[in-house]
């Protein structure tokens, strides 16, 4: 299932037989002629061939003019508190897998000390809160604290998209960076280009966000969301607004409003990748 | 029915093939025996490690979102830097016409296609969707990506070796000699563009910068130069075919070339570690201090630098061990070292996580353990290298072509087949080392007397 294919609101789980690393090993060399027969049929035609009608313009419902918009996130640290919806909101929308290390979005917890260190945790990507524990810096030495909702930063200058040998990642007029699966090798890549490690490989299994395993995956603002006039599935549950999301072409949106009257930073402005996500109330070295 | 091959008449019916294979095998040596039966055993654990690898997503792998690439990675660079050093070393004879060096033609020729095929055969596997990569690479190019240019050089060079092979064992010395050339500029070309895929990451600080594609090329001259060490220190010891002049020419030009380059190699490392503390630049200083103080230490400090640089270049430094069997055990430590060295180099652009995404990242370094399927791929891996390699040698003709002994390389119009002293160029480099004014030469060491001694005598075919 590719993001055009995806329906709003469909969070059901699809994707094809189960395969964890544990079943696989135990499942044992009966599946495998099947498997990879399966693979052969499934998979290895010459790239792209469904996929030929490239996607530099995304398909998208007739109403949607992407060259019409120029979306943008404003993510408000001083509002979020982390309880994890988004995360969870994000899996179920966009079926990416249970797994703690695959993810979307995510949320972290940036600890300041007042020697200058930092500690940074996202348990489970931050899906379900952050529960108490041992703290990495003690309490008195903690001069500042914050969430920090993460995501693709869907970069104007990105980095991903350059380095991607068969052109399978592309950005769309909106502004936003797509993978098309149907043309991804699965080399891993744009995983370690991604500045903001944003992107991650799907493993086969009963939730896979394109129908299809061994290829990357990655934030798309909910482009099947977005180009139907919705907010991206984790903006939407947000119960405190932190993650404000809309066009810049816009002036009243909300994100407009933000980005004119807040004071927002872009993380790593030195890599020169232009986020399209801003944050408000990030400190200096947390990043 | 029969089959004619070099003039044999051969019974191709299963029942005679397999005859003829077991009189073969009866016929071989125990000890090859042996060796090969280890590496067939390695090619097994391979064949099971890249069956399982094959299917799209299965989590076989020890890598993660923070750590991608693993030792299938490292395993890939090693093969395909070695194969660029194997020829850039022979190049020196074939191209430049350096006497020395024309003996490593032949078996360099087959290891570096062989390693190139290796390293194919293990990215297939690392990669989901390889035969996606091939038709996506020709349809959809990619040129602002290192990658694709890193399949367009290495795709060429496959090209020219295949033709330099072929055109080596069928006689076609024009088309050989062409095909010497442009696969010695690909051999230049291509690690660089595997240097460009890591150093072009601005995200990677440890890979990032102009440092990293010509630090892979000096390294692949090392890593090829020291394969060639074993080879032909092997040739010498079980006198294998033309092993006369791998004592005489060979043998000494290797030494040569490691005597070169461990010491550069040194350099390299030693300045790539002083960048990475000074200034304590983001990324960097943290990978750095991986390599030298933190998780990578120890395969850095005993791996790379005790195994892979202070041994050989002991070796080749202390006037006892400057023999054929030193120079044997300089280049085994230097292929453990370089083989070390693509793994440090590789973990040290991501064992500083990007993010702490989905709190999986482990702190202040990400961690990453080889699977079982990974460790078995690249076991797989060096058996079939040595195993395809092994019978090259044994039913392949090795010994020196008609190119070579009729001074086709060494730039003459016609055939020179009658014997002539050439100059033995040992004596010359030391002179070089030197300097005119310098301390009188120290007497050179067994290998290079007997190779004066050779080129003085006239060696056939030897040519000025």
């Amino acid at each position: 299932m590719s993001d055009r294919d995806m329906m709003p609101g469909d969070g059901r789980p699809r994707g094809g037989a189960g395969l964890s690393r544990r079943r696989v090993l135990q499942g044992g060399l009966a599946a495998l002629p099947a498997l990879l027969g399966a693979r052969i049929l499934a998979g290895e035609g010459p790239a792209g061939a469904g996929t030929t009608a490239r996607a530099a313009e995304p398909p998208t419902p007739p109403a949607h003019d992407p060259t019409a918009h120029d979306w943008a996130f404003v993510m408000d640290t001083t509002t979020c508190i982390g309880c994890g919806r988004c995360v969870e909101a994000c899996k179920l929308e966009n079926d990416v897998p249970a797994e703690p290390e695959t993810n979307r979005t995510w949320v972290e917890l940036h600890v300041l000390g007042r020697d200058g260190s930092v500690a940074v945790t996202s348990p489970d990507g931050g899906i379900g809160s952050f529960p108490a524990g041992e703290a990495a810096i003690p309490a008195e030495a903690v001069a500042n604290a914050y969430f920090v909702p993460r995501t693709c930063m869907q970069c104007e200058n990105p980095p991903c998209t350059w380095v991607c040998p068969v052109s399978a990642t592309y950005v769309t007029p909106d502004g936003v960076v797509l993978v098309d699966e149907g043309r991804c090798i699965g080399c891993g890549y744009c995983l370690e280009a991604c500045p903001y490690g944003a992107r991650y490989m799907v493993p086969a299994g009963e939730q896979t966000p394109k129908g299809t395993a061994g290829v990357v995956d990655k934030c798309t603002f909910c482009y099947h969301r977005i180009s139907r006039g919705k907010l991206p599935a984790c903006a939407e549950v947000c119960p405190v607004n932190a993650r404000i999301f809309g066009d810049r072409n816009d002036p009243a949106s909300a994100v407009s409003v933000a980005l004119t009257e807040r004071r927002v930073r872009a993380m790593k402005p030195s890599l020169g990748t232009r986020p399209r996500v801003f944050y408000t109330g990030l400190e200096g070295e947390v990043e | 029915m029969s089959v004619h091959v070099a003039g044999r008449s051969l019974d191709p019916s299963p029942r005679a093939v397999l005859r003829a294979l077991g009189a073969e095998v009866a016929a071989t040596p125990r000890a090859l025996k042996l060796w090969l039966g280890l590496l067939l055993v390695m090619c097994g654990i391979g064949a099971g490690g890249a069956v399982l690898s094959l299917p799209p997503g299965w989590e076989v792998l020890g890598t993660s979102p923070s750590f991608e690439w693993g030792i299938l990675i490292t395993a890939y660079v090693f093969f395909a830097i070695t194969t660029s050093g194997l020829c850039l070393a022979s190049s020196l004879g074939t191209v430049f016409g350096v006497e020395m060096f024309l003996p490593l033609e032949k078996r360099h020729a087959i290891l570096a296609l062989l390693s190139l095929v290796t390293a194919f055969g293990i990215i297939a596997l690392d990669l989901h969707y390889p035969v996606r990569m091939v038709f996506g690479a020709v349809l959809s190019p990619s040129p602002l990506s290192p990658m694709w240019w890193m399949g367009v050089f290495y795709g060429i060079y496959l090209v020219f070796l295949v033709t330099e092979v072929w055109s080596m064992f069928t006689g076609r010395w024009g088309i050989h000699r062409i095909a010497c050339i442009l696969s010695s500029i690909t051999a230049v070309l291509a690690p660089t563009t595997l240097g460009a895929v890591f150093g072009i990451l601005a995200a990677r600080s440890f890979w990032h910068g102009a440092f990293t594609p010509p630090a892979m090329v000096a390294t692949a001259l090392l890593s090829g130069v020291a394969l060639l060490g074993i080879v032909f220190a092997l040739v010498h010891h079980y006198r294998l075919t033309g092993h006369e002049r791998a004592g005489t020419l060979a043998i000494p030009a290797i030494r040569l070339l490691l005597a070169i380059m461990l010491p550069v190699t040194v350099l390299v490392v030693a300045w790539q570690m002083m960048f990475g503390l000074y200034g304590a630049v983001p990324g960097l200083a943290d990978a750095t201090a991986a390599i030298l103080v933190g998780p990578l230490a120890p395969l850095f400090w005993i791996g790379r630098v005790v195994i892979g640089l202070a041994l050989p270049i002991g070796l080749l430094l202390w006037p006892r061990t400057r023999t054929t069997p030193g120079l044997f055990a300089a280049s085994c430590l230097t292929f453990v070292g370089i083989a070390v060295d693509r793994t440090v180099f590789v973990a040290a652009g991501q064992v500083v996580p990007n993010s702490a995404v989905a709190g999986t990242v482990s702190t202040p370094f990400a961690e990453y353990v080889p699977s079982l399927v990974e460790i078995a791929v690249v076991v797989g891996a060096f058996g079939f290298f040595g195993l395809v390699y092994t019978l090259a040698e044994r039913y392949l003709p090795m010994d020196e072509h008609r190119g070579h002994l009729a001074g086709a390389f060494l730039g003459t119009s016609a055939p020179v087949l009658a014997p002539e002293p050439v100059l033995a160029p040992e004596p010359v480099l030391i002179a070089a080392a030197t300097g005119p004014d310098g301390p009188a030469p120290e007497p050179p060491d067994p290998d290079a007397d007997a190779a004066l001694a050779a080129s003085a005598a006239g060696w056939p075919g030897g040519a000025t």
